[in-house]
């Protein structure tokens, strides 16, 4: 039989269907194929790693003064670490401001803010950025919440933590009974503190926040019902030889508040001084010594803190007087997606 | 062929259409799985932990007085052609108040040379 | 309709080809997500990424007064409590886990040095599991400067390089 004309009508209709729905289910299958392939498996652990490899070995730009100092418009690239020549050791003040401490300048917008500074890639990216300290099991986190199947990278590193002093008052005490106004003073000695040729264990006031906690002060006198007042505090710049007076400070914290009081301000046991490294920019003091000046007040005559009879507190390497910056472990984590 | 017909053209061309979309498929698939590999790839051959390692041991061996020197540098130079399977050379001189150094690592893949300058 | 029965084959045909298309779509589909041979690699760049970074910092003294770091210590020590000192370390390095996956890491470690004779000598520090052969493993390296010569503990500063072999259990 030569005749073939029953293709045409029902045959024809649903092969032709079937082939349709087979070709668009395949070409519905080709998109999902390729963000398999090309999304997360591969690119997403590759754009992890990069991030990784942006945030804890490079310090980030602007590298002087640090981007961790600038307004949230100038950073132009995150990073965590200290210095090029220090990997997987990350600065305080970095790590800070890096998970938002809206203190001075105002959070960073997630995610644009950091896509442009530590992502990069035109593909919008979503992110989590976060860091175990180990020690205190405290985790810090920038981004969404992770879902399934993302990249990811994982570095161990560590923080250096901040250097802080502990003065006494008791120790200090002048011999001479008969004064009301008491002078204690501190000496950064900036010169003497690039000894320390390692960053990792360096303390660098422009980079990292110095603190000086005064206590026991009413032990060091000799009647406690005595009124303490800090009057002032001066801060001195030796340059070209010459002490002169470059400004006050006037963002002490007194006996214990969480807020500071600018002086003159009655004081009962003790004063807490936290130097910004923006404090320490502006003095731009490089090389030469930084001398701080307390000034108190006694409403009766007595013996109390004060060393200018005998020298300066210095804010210096020796571990006996001031805590040393420690380096603790710490994880950072990123997930890409 | 159900039969020997010159119709049911539009299946034969139909059938041309899907294999040839197969075909091309399969070659982006290809090509997608390949960069897949040289990211990751890349980044392990790429010998950046052993640079910056190998940088920071010549760095520490300075510190090591003099007669012991040569042997840390013999170490150094031995062990990382033996384990590592690559050529480190350095040389430094010490001038008035710096030290230059200059430092080569060749791994067979990548090539790297250095002049730095400890002040 | 006709009733006309010379088309059926055709019909059949249809259906096969049909059939035969749908069968293809499906193995290509399967197929490609079992095709990325880059997973691997990306395991390795992790696990080798993780392994250098806790090896560095094994050799980060914590504190400026510290004259070693702890990966020189063991190296020098080497008795029984520094082998599990090693262990302890690498470990709470490699498995600790913030928001992302568990890990379970297995390694061996050793280190090579140089003897009197130019031969580099192995010498094996401490391990979580015995290497059977079948794992996939990378290596992670970092050299040293110990006051140890090879075998003999001659008190003089020599360079040994720390090598790690880690896998995933």
């Amino acid at each position: 039989m030569t005749d073939d004309s029953g293709t045409l009508s029902i045959d024809f209709i649903a092969g032709f269907t079937i082939f349709l729905l087979a070709f668009i289910w395949v070409l519905s299958m080709i998109p999902g194929l390729l963000v398999n392939l090309q999304g997360y498996t591969i690119d997403y652990d590759a754009v992890a790693y990069r991030t990784g490899v942006i945030l804890v070995e490079d310090p980030g730009w602007p590298a002087s003064p640090p981007w961790e100092s600038q307004q949230n418009f100038s950073v132009t690239r995150f990073g965590l670490a200290i210095t090029r020549d220090t990997p997987n050791i990350l600065s305080q003040e970095k790590v800070d401001r890096f998970f938002s401490d809206t203190s001075v300048y105002g959070a960073f917008a997630y995610p644009d803010d950091y896509h442009q500074r530590v992502i990069f890639g035109d593909y919008p990216y979503r992110f989590n950025i976060s860091l175990l300290d180990v020690e205190t099991n405290e985790l810090q986190s920038v981004g969404d919440v992770v879902p399934e199947g993302y990249g990811y990278i994982r570095r161990v590193v560590k923080i250096k933590g901040l250097s802080n002093a502990t003065v006494d008052a008791p120790l200090y005490k002048n011999p001479d009974n008969n004064v009301t106004t008491h002078e204690f003073s501190i000496l950064v000695n900036n010169s003497g503190l690039k000894d320390q040729k390692n960053p990792a264990y360096e303390i660098d006031p422009a980079r990292d926040q110095i603190m000086v906690n005064i206590t026991n002060l009413r032990s060091s006198l000799d009647d406690s019902a005595i009124n303490i007042t800090l009057t002032k505090i001066n801060v001195y710049k030796v340059d070209a030889g010459i002490l002169s007076l470059v400004r006050t400070f006037n963002t002490p914290y007194i006996d214990g508040n969480s807020s500071t009081t600018q002086p003159p301000v009655e004081v009962k046991e003790n004063v807490s001084l936290k130097f910004s490294p923006a404090f320490f920019d502006i003095l731009n003091a490089g090389n030469s010594p930084v001398y701080i000046n307390l000034s108190f007040n006694l409403n009766s005559p007595s013996r109390f803190l004060n060393n200018t009879w005998t020298s300066p507190f210095s804010y210096d390497y020796n571990p006996a007087h001031v805590t040393q910056p420690r380096l603790r472990d710490a994880m950072v984590e990123v997930a890409v997606w | 062929m159900a039969r020997l017909n010159d119709d049911a053209q539009w299946i034969v061309l139909m059938g041309f259409l899907v294999s040839f979309s197969f075909f091309f498929l399969a070659l982006v698939i290809n090509q997608s799985t390949v960069v897949g590999q040289t990211t990751a790839e890349s980044v392990i051959e790429f010998p950046k932990n052993d640079i910056r390692d190998v940088r920071s041991v010549i760095h520490q061996s300075l510190n090591v007085a003099s007669p012991v020197f040569n042997d840390v540098e013999s170490d150094i130079k031995i062990i990382s052609m033996n384990r590592k399977s690559s050529v480190v050379n350095y040389s430094f001189f010490s001038a008035a108040n710096a030290t230059y150094i200059q430092i080569h690592y060749n791994n067979g893949v990548t090539e790297y040379n250095e002049n730095w300058t400890i002040v | 309709m006709v009733k006309n029965d010379g088309g059926q084959l055709y019909t059949i045909e249809g259906f096969a080809a049909g059939l035969i298309m749908v069968i293809t779509a499906y193995l290509v589909v399967n197929a490609t997500s079992v095709y990325t041979a880059g997973d691997t690699h990306i395991n390795d760049m992790q696990l080798e990424a993780l392994g250098s970074d806790a090896l560095k910092m094994m050799d980060v003294a914590p504190n400026s007064t510290n004259s070693e770091t702890p990966l020189q210590r063991i190296i020098t020590g080497l008795n029984p409590q520094d082998r599990e000192e090693f262990k302890t370390l690498f470990l709470k390095y490699t498995n600790t886990s913030g928001s992302g996956p568990l890990h379970d890491i297995q390694f061996n470690a050793s280190y090579s040095c140089r003897d009197s004779n130019d031969i580099i000598q192995n010498v094996p520090i401490t391990n979580s599991r015995e290497l059977t052969g079948g794992e996939h493993v990378v290596r992670a390296t970092k050299w040293v400067i110990v006051d140890k010569g090879c075998y003999t503990a001659a008190a003089r500063d020599r360079a040994v390089l720390v090598e790690v072999l880690l896998w995933r259990d």
